[in-house]
């Protein structure tokens, strides 16, 4: 192939980031060494100069091959195997930013940014610990950025690099053979259309952010056992830990709520191997942050704080191991495509898997630890309880989400549980019981001694929240006696730290982080029991459809067939698809709803517009549409659409005698006649010169709606003329072909508008009182919030 | 015995029941020999679809109910009965994995995984 000169590449933009990329790599090598040297020499200023000019280098580096790949995303060249396969022309500019993201390689380097506006803070506001810190997140940064390399190293490739050319990835395709190979190159495979959502935007950016923040906590305490500091480090490290459980959550919802916008699984949460793997680290930090309070207040549990902080870090590791090794295989529905770098990703890990161990062995007589057990009425007892049912919590999910390592490591055949909500939910209800208890125990009970009022305050705070539960329980029409149990533990969090929040209002708000964040959870507990319990699907069919009697009728069945202009009644709703428009690639499906009161009339109505996105390359991809209602969301999807429409033709005919109120049945609805009108006046149809004419008029009676219709018939000189009347609505047609004065009756011919070709299948679910869990979750999030400003201005009071 | 003690003995018997309650709950991957022997249990069973039978899906008669005739890995067949749309792109898959159990003389599958050849990184340039 050496001798074909290909044209129309643009090489410098690929080269220019390649060789920013291992710019990069050198750069944070040379930083990460000089800071651990710079640590090790604290007299020589030369080390620390040197680290700070490579980790400018390094930041500059990062900003050069993330503006490179932008460039080549933005300007469509499709010679490099990244744009061609995560982009297209048709693109808006705001889904070319989630491009970015799609591949493993950019998330890579979206994770390599924020490690780098972390350690430009770190670099003005760690102080005395800069060097040890700055180490071990560099040391971070070298492991990230060898993922982007993509050189060959003794037969290995490491790393994968963005900016490889089309032509090199699929070398032996013959198109590669001819120099204008691009000229037929004409667009890229596109973003996958599950990632067309502006909260793909800005999802991925939190959730990375929060990833790469828990390497800050990590970084201070590895600081901590290397310096043989027990103590200083945590101040600094609190905060950094509340910055990240802050973050780390907020893209863990957001991921959430995506898919509960977005996705037609049916829910936020789906107890999916990426979603948990996310999730682990963030519980892990939470229990962390709680045990390193405990530590700073009482001298305790020194160890287990460090253990749970740089465990969450390592949880990071192991996530992006599962994730991106692609060992998860069909277990997940959104892990990385494998890029075949399992060895290096389970290097990256295991290097830091070691160096925790090593320290902490090396350190192990040295840390402090409790002179004696805590006493059991004392606030630091139930939160270190609580801190260690976070993990049973944690380690029950990271368990059954690791089957697939399991069976890669003994060679065991086990698949993932076949309820796998059934099998989380079981051990996770009654930790989340426990938890929400203990939020509210621990809350009243003060540091190291409590005199009896506390324990009364507790069982006042307990009753009130008893008879709130029932009241609640019947207020959210909830079933099953069992759901008591979370219902009062989440009643009882909000209940008493709202108590222990009152005083706060008129002080010092910053002071009362902690309430609104356990209030915050509170209410998240018990919007995910009542949306969950009470989650009801309701595209169960009531009416019309005949079932194939040969069909044993499942509990399962819950997708509705929709024909277009049909209406169908589902629950309290009377449900029509009224017609589909395209936009764009989506294809966008008007279901109307009539919400019907106690009598039957329609109380009020509105409309939907799930979109079916028919991809060439993945098939249908379905993306719900909701009403979102205070109480309640009504979420509608598609689930399956007609391949092609076919143009409207009349079947079903049927001859019905009738004379005035009789009633004409159809599939469709029914008609009665209600009388047959001679007056009718003949000039409006033509300039026949009818002897007779007569109308039949018809009141057509539909699900939700009352039509007239007349079709007429004509007699001039002994030939009869028949004019049909159409119900365009209903899709129904009448004729009226003969009078039989003998019976006194008249014939009308009944059809029905073939709508096979037009129709979609759905399913709708209604999600009681979830604004509980966003609302719960915003309330937290705002905690967190408060606590940081706490900690960051206790920071500047020394 | 100290707090301590008693705390640290719960977390292990947590711990271990919660080792047991995974394998307990995990379903294995077997073919319909293994499916029709323990109907109460819910396998996870891979296959290629039979292409030469008909698969059945007719969503003006019912819009829930799709079935397909599926070959394990072993090379036994069995009826699928899926109580739901048929999956879009279930044609073209090049491996299915159907999750559910044996019901008398076909196994009625409450998941159905698609492998589908070209998932989203179609190796091959439109020319």
């Amino acid at each position: 192939m050496g001798s074909v000169t290909f044209v129309g590449e643009h090489l410098f933009w690929g080269n220019l980031g390649h060789s920013a990329v291992v710019v990069s790599f050198i750069s944070s090598i040379l930083a990460s060494l000089s800071y651990f040297f710079a640590e090790r020499n604290p007299l020589d200023q030369s080390w620390s100069k040197l680290a700070k000019y490579s980790f400018h280098l390094n930041s500059l580096a990062v900003l050069t091959i993330i503006g490179s790949l932008f460039n080549i995303i933005y300007s469509h060249y499709f010679e490099y195997h990244y744009a061609w396969q995560h982009s297209s022309r048709e693109l808006p500019v705001h889904f070319m930013i989630s491009c970015f993201w799609e591949g493993q390689e950019g998330s890579f380097l979206l994770w390599i940014f924020w490690q780098m506006v972390i350690g430009q803070i770190l670099l003005r506001t760690a102080k005395s610990w800069l060097n040890p810190v700055m180490a071990v997140l560099m040391l971070s940064q070298v492991a990230l950025t060898s993922m982007l390399l993509g050189v060959k190293i003794l037969s290995y490739k490491m790393g994968s690099s963005p900016f490889e050319l089309l032509r090199n990835v699929m070398s032996n395709a013959p198109i590669f053979q001819q120099g204008d190979y691009l000229s037929k190159v004409k667009d890229g495979n596109g973003l996958n259309p599950l990632l067309q959502n502006y909260w793909m935007v800005i999802h991925p950016p939190t959730l990375f952010f929060g990833f790469a923040t828990t390497v800050v906590p990590f970084a201070y305490a590895i600081a901590g056992l290397w310096r043989k500091d027990f103590k200083d480090w945590l101040k600094p490290a609190l905060p950094w830990a509340l910055i990240s459980a802050m973050v780390l959550g907020t893209g863990i919802i957001m991921g959430g709520f995506w898919a509960y916008e977005s996705l037609s699984f049916g829910g936020y949460w789906a107890w999916d191997p990426v979603e948990n793997a996310s999730l682990v680290p963030w519980i892990i930090l939470i229990a962390g942050i709680h045990v390193m309070i405990i530590h700073r207040t009482t001298g305790n549990s020194y160890i287990v704080a460090v253990i749970l902080i740089l465990s969450s870090f390592l949880l990071v590791l192991y996530a992006t191991f599962l994730t991106r090794s692609g060992i998860l295989g069909n277990s997940s529905v959104h892990s990385f495509t494998d890029l075949g770098m399992s060895g290096q990703l389970l290097v990256f890990l295991l290097v830091f898997v070691v160096l925790s161990i090593v320290l902490m062995a090396w350190r192990w007589k040295l840390m402090p630890r409790s002179a004696k057990d805590e006493e059991i009425y004392t606030r630091e007892f139930w939160m270190f309880i609580g801190s260690l049912v976070l993990v049973i919590s944690s380690f029950q999910i990271i368990l059954t989400t690791s089957i697939p390592v399991f069976n890669k490591l003994f060679g065991a055949n086990m698949a993932p549980p076949a309820d796998v909500i059934g099998h989380y939910n079981k051990w996770q209800m009654p930790m989340a019981i426990i938890i929400g208890i203990l939020t509210g125990v621990a809350h009243s009970l003060k540091y190291k001694i409590n005199k009896p009022e506390a324990l009364r305050k507790i069982g006042i705070y307990a009753g009130v929240s008893l008879v709130l539960t029932v009241v609640l329980f019947f207020a959210f029409s909830l079933e099953h006696y069992v759901y008591m149990g979370l219902l009062f533990a989440a009643t009882f969090g909000v209940i008493t730290n709202a108590g222990i929040l009152i005083p706060y209002l008129k002080g010092n708000i910053k002071l009362a982080g902690a309430s609104v964040a356990h209030i915050g959870f509170g209410i998240l507990l018990m919007g995910v029991l009542v949306s969950s319990a009470n989650k009801k699907v309701i595209s169960i069919n009531e009416t019309g459809q005949a079932l194939n009697p040969e069909f044993n009728v499942k509990e399962n069945v819950e997708n509705i067939y929709l024909e277009r202009g049909k209406p169908n009644k589902m629950g309290e709703y009377i449900i029509t698809y009224v017609k589909d428009s395209q936009n764009w690639v989506n294809n966008y499906y008007q279901v109307n709803y009539k919400k019907l009161n106690a009598q039957g009339e329609v109380d009020y109505e509105f409309n939907l517009y799930p979109n079916g996105q028919l991809n060439p390359k993945m098939g249908l991809v379905a993306n719900p549409d909701t009403k979102h209602y205070f109480s309640h969301d009504v979420f509608t999807y598609v689930s399956s659409v007609p391949g092609k429409k076919t143009e409207g033709t009349f079947i079903n005919e049927k001859t019905h005698e009738v004379k005035p109120g009789d009633t004409i049945f159809t599939n469709n609805g029914y008609a009665i006649l209600q009388g047959i009108n001679s007056n009718t006046d003949a000039e409006k149809l033509d300039m026949k010169n009818f002897q007779v004419l007569l109308g039949a008029e018809l009141k057509v009676y539909t699900l939700d709606k009352v039509y007239d219709a007349m079709p007429m018939y004509g007699i001039e000189n002994n030939s009869a003329t028949s004019y049909e009347a159409m119900v365009n609505e209903a899709k129904l047609k009448f004729r009226f072909t003969d009078v039989n004065p003998k019976n006194k009756t008249i014939t009308i011919i009944s059809s029905e508008q073939d709508t096979s070709g037009e129709f979609v299948i759905m399913k709708a679910i209604v999600f009681p009182w979830i604004n509980l869990v966003w609302a719960g979750t915003i309330i937290m999030i705002i905690g967190f919030f408060l606590s940081i400003l706490k900690r960051v201005s206790a920071l500047k009071a020394v | 015995m100290k707090k301590s003690s008693i705390i640290g003995l719960i977390i292990i018997a947590l711990a271990i029941g919660a080792i047991v309650s995974m394998y307990g709950d995990a379903s294995t991957y077997e073919g319909f020999e293994v499916a029709a022997s323990k109907p109460e249990k819910e396998f996870h069973v891979v296959g290629v679809l039979n292409r030469e039978k008909e698969k059945y899906y007719d969503p003006q008669k019912d819009a829930n109910y799709f079935s397909f005739y599926l070959i394990d890995e072993k090379g036994k067949e069995s009826k699928v009965v899926y109580h739901n749309p048929e999956p879009t792109d279930f044609a073209r898959s090049e491996k299915v994995v159907i999750v559910g159990s044996m019901e008398g003389d076909h196994f009625e599958a409450s998941k159905i995984l698609l492998k589908c050849p070209s998932k989203y990184n179609e190796q091959k340039v439109g020319v």
